[in-house]
């Protein structure tokens, strides 16, 4: 009969192989086994291991101690449980590998959570806002709010309207510039905390070309700048700054949903 | 362990006394093979007593086909005399193994033993009860 070769380590387990097999219960033990099972010698071993279990269960037990044992297995076999099973290193892998695939998911649902329309743009503009220097913009001393006139009047932006709750805040300058994404976006400095507001044409539905509303302010984070972005007419109004929501919150509190 | 059925039945009572004094009192350890554990240490606890084979270098013979029917022709108490009169930890892991009732890791455990040291146990332990065999039924199987 071929023989296949054997381990040190698989012939040390076929040596133990258990006179029953099922008593095997591990799989190191099932594969020395089965790869032994092919030799004369482990032939031999087996049924002198059968013949001798079964001379040791023809040893007399004295009645008194044989009711001890009138169940047909002596051990019962370990327990399943929740404990053990979290133990096995590939359910353990394989809970690493769910929990990491979860954290994922979630971390994508609850940025998703955040998303809006035009809030892509949003962001894109809060990286120029973090780069963009003040001898960039057009020198310009006034009211915010004032600026809509400049807009539409040099530039013909129709609607790039700075909302009331911005409108009071003094300018430092501003420009009109072209982005590949946000197309025509109008860019106002402001002294108040050197906030930067950004007025750019609002996200559109591919197929029918409608404006994609979206109510009240919502918040972008990106790069360590914050901003708060509101759609109206079509046009979107971004209000940015470096820091956090709560230093843009007081300006918007009031009307935000 | 014993190859006596007499001390045998004293330490299973024994055994069986202390466990069931240990679950009114201290409650049972949590750990599955304890009264086994037990069992065995008053075993050879109980074998200290007796006379002492030799050492004795053993013959060993490679197991052969025929081995299954000498081993039927043997009285069950000339293997329990065997296997008793073997040197601990042989003794133990020879005991626990044609029990038939445990694992490898399960014996190795109870016999404080490692893997290796318990493989070679049994196969020393099968070519010495070979050669045993063929010296005791020396002109083989009778038809």
């Amino acid at each position: 009969m071929k023989t296949r070769r054997l381990s040190r380590r698989q012939r040390a387990l076929a040596n133990c192989a258990p006179v029953s097999e099922e008593r095997i219960r591990d799989r190191s033990m099932r594969a020395a086994v089965l790869r032994a099972r092919g030799s004369n010698g482990f032939a031999n071993q087996q049924s002198f291991d059968r013949a001798v279990a079964a001379l040791v269960r023809a040893i007399p037990i004295p009645p008194e101690a044989a009711e001890w044992f009138s169940r047909k297995e002596l051990i019962a076999p370990s327990k399943w449980t929740w404990k053990k099973t979290a133990r096995n290193p590939a359910v353990l892998a394989i809970g690493i590998a769910l929990v990491v695939i979860a954290g994922v998911f979630v971390f994508n649902f609850v940025g998703r959570l955040s998303d809006f329309p035009g809030s892509g743009t949003a962001r894109k503009l809060l990286s120029i806002a973090g780069s963009t220097r003040s001898v960039l913009l057009d020198p310009v001393a006034g009211d915010a709010g004032t600026l809509s006139d400049l807009f539409f009047l040099k530039h013909g932006l129709e609607h790039y309207d700075v909302p009331e709750e911005f409108a009071d805040f003094r300018t430092i300058g501003c420009r009109v510039f072209d982005d590949d994404e946000a197309r025509r976006v109008a860019q106002i400095w402001v002294i108040e905390k050197q906030m930067q507001f950004f007025l750019f044409p609002a996200e559109r539905n591919a197929k029918t070309g409608a404006v994609l509303q979206f109510p009240g302010w919502r918040y972008v984070r990106q790069e360590g700048w914050v901003g708060a972005v509101m759609e109206r007419n079509g046009v979107c109004f971004m209000a940015a700054l470096r820091g956090r929501e709560k230093d843009l919150a007081p300006y918007i509190s009031k009307t935000k949903q | 362990m014993l190859g006596d059925s007499g001390k045998a039945q004293a330490v299973f009572q024994t055994t069986l006394h202390e466990a069931a004094r240990r679950a009114a009192h201290e409650g049972l350890p949590n750990e599955r093979f304890w009264l086994f554990r037990d069992a065995r240490w008053r075993c050879l606890e109980a074998s200290e007593t007796d006379l002492q084979a030799e050492p004795l270098e053993m013959e060993e013979r490679e197991i052969t086909a025929e081995a299954a029917s000498q081993i039927q022709r043997l009285e069950p108490i000339q293997l329990a005399i065997w296997i008793s009169a073997a040197p601990e930890a042989q003794r133990t892991a020879l005991a626990f193994f044609y029990l038939d009732e445990f694992d490898y890791s399960e014996i190795a455990d109870l016999a404080e033993l490692k893997l290796r040291e318990l493989s070679r146990l049994l196969a020393v332990s099968r070519r010495q009860f070979q050669a045993w065999l063929d010296a005791t039924f020396p002109e083989g199987p009778t038809v």
